[in-house]
This record gives C-alpha cells, structure tokens and sequence, in this order.
C-alpha cells in the first residue's frame, strides 16, 4: 500500500470528522460540499484499491486476500450510505452520522494498513 | 401481531439514526468477520465460527428493524445481543475450555471497544423510549389498547 496515499486518507477523514463535528455543535445538517469532501475520500480510496490490486497481481507482495479485499470493501461502503441520509435526515443527526462514517473510514484505513504490512 | 408503528416514533430516525449507524457498521464488521473465518478455517474452531456469523447477522437483523422501525422484529434481536455479548463474555473471560476467542462477543466486546456491550442497552433503552414517546402501545409491539 502506499503510505502517502493511506496518510492522505487519514488526514481526510480527521478533517471530514472535525467539519462534521463543528456542524454537531452548530446543530446542523450535512451540506453538500461536506459530501463533496466525502467524495474526494471515496475518489483516494478507489485509486488506492486499483492500485493495491495492481500490485498484487503483478508485484512480489503478498497479503490475506480475503481480510484485505474485505476490509477494501466495507471501507467502499460507509461514506455513500452516510452521504444518502444526509439526504434523509435534515437534522443535526445526519451529521453525527458523518463524523462516525468518517472516523470509520480512518480506522479502516489504519487496519488496512497493519493487514497490508503483516504478512 | 399488532402494528404499534402508527403511534409511536420511528426508530429510524433523530438520534436513532446514529443508533442505526453504529449498528449498521458493527454488522458490517461482524457479518464480514464470520463469513471470513467460516470460509477460511471453520475446521479450526466451528462453534465459535459459527457463533461469530451467527453474531453478525443478528447485528443485521437488529441494523434493519431498527432503521425500518420494526419494533416486533428490533425487542427480540437486541435482546439476544445482551444475551449473547453476557454470555459469550462471561464465558470468554472465565475460559471454560476452549471457548471461543474470536467472536465479536468475546471478552464482553474488548476487541471493538466494548461497543457489543453497550450496543444492547443503547437499543432497548432507544426502543422503550421511542415506544413511550406519544404512545398507548406496549413497547415491545404487544395488543394495542382498544381505543
């Protein structure tokens, strides 16, 4: 995996996390361009995983296939559904929400990261 | 049995959003889990395999009731987590045999941060909570009043 790609992700979804904890406060609901913050996540996390699976096709690294492409794909999953009840729940709620899909993420980066390394 | 829905307020939304979020990405987390090591190394240890998906999909069930507010469904799928993160817990810590050590319940939740264990008290006290809010109904989805 590479790292400067995986800190970026970290970054990302500690920033998405704070803006999304500042609207908690404010009592707000998710605004779009936090979905667009969201997204550009989601846009590092594709790259990411295009490129893991390059690397494990033609490179000499080997990981837990299963474990690694599972947590690939929960990570994929979190922000689209968090992004879809910003849309359902216009109350300060949906950005509790936001502040847990984007602390997830960051976490599942971390696990990633330590299940790209081992092994 | 009786539909209390139409009185009471949804489960799904307002803070129980958040409630469905956290056990939305713990059944994602637990599901993925089981259906790994069932698939991988059943053979090493099939009861706490198959406990661990069966965990999992009672995350599932309880993600779904409680986002569709469908409180017959949510009482009793909640109620085996309490159930099952005290037992699995208890017996984990105790260490009767070589019971299960990787299961989401295993050592009361340790593993996700003792999230399985306050998941449970979260949710029946969302589900009465909701179930009183403008309600003449038993909150766990019992006869309706006549009236």
């Amino acid at each position: 995996m590479i790292v400067p790609v995986a800190l970026l992700v970290g970054v990302l979804c500690l920033a998405l996390a704070g803006w999304a904890t500042w609207f908690v406060v404010l009592d707000r609901a998710v605004i779009l361009r936090q979905l667009w913050g969201g997204a550009v996540i989601e846009a590092a996390l594709v790259i990411q995983a295009v490129v893991a699976g390059v690397v494990l096709l033609v490179g000499d690294h080997d990981v837990d296939a299963a474990l690694f492409w599972g947590y690939v794909i929960t990570q994929l999953i979190v922000l689209p559904i968090a992004a879809a009840w910003a849309f359902a729940e216009r109350t300060r709620w949906s950005s509790v929400v936001l502040l847990v899909a984007a602390l997830t993420v960051g976490f599942l980066e971390f696990r990633l990261w330590q299940i790209w390394e081992t092994l | 049995m009786t539909s209390p829905r139409a009185t009471t307020r949804p489960t799904g939304s307002g803070p129980g959003r958040l409630l469905v979020a956290i056990y939305g990405i713990l059944a994602l987390a637990a599901t993925a889990r089981g259906i790994y090591q069932v698939a991988t190394k059943l053979s090493e240890a099939p009861l706490a395999y198959l406990l661990s998906l069966l965990a999992g999909l009672v995350y599932c069930v309880a993600t779904y009731a409680l986002a569709t507010n469908r409180r017959s469904i949510a009482w009793p799928a909640v109620l085996v987590e309490l159930v099952g993160v005290l037992t699995v817990g208890t017996l984990s810590v105790v260490d009767v045999g070589d019971f299960p050590d990787e299961t989401v319940w295993s050592g009361f939740g340790a593993g996700y941060g003792y999230i399985p264990l306050v998941l449970p008290f979260l949710g029946i006290w969302w589900l009465w909570s909701t179930g009183r809010a403008r309600a003449d109904t038993t909150a766990d989805g019992g006869p309706t009043p006549v009236g």
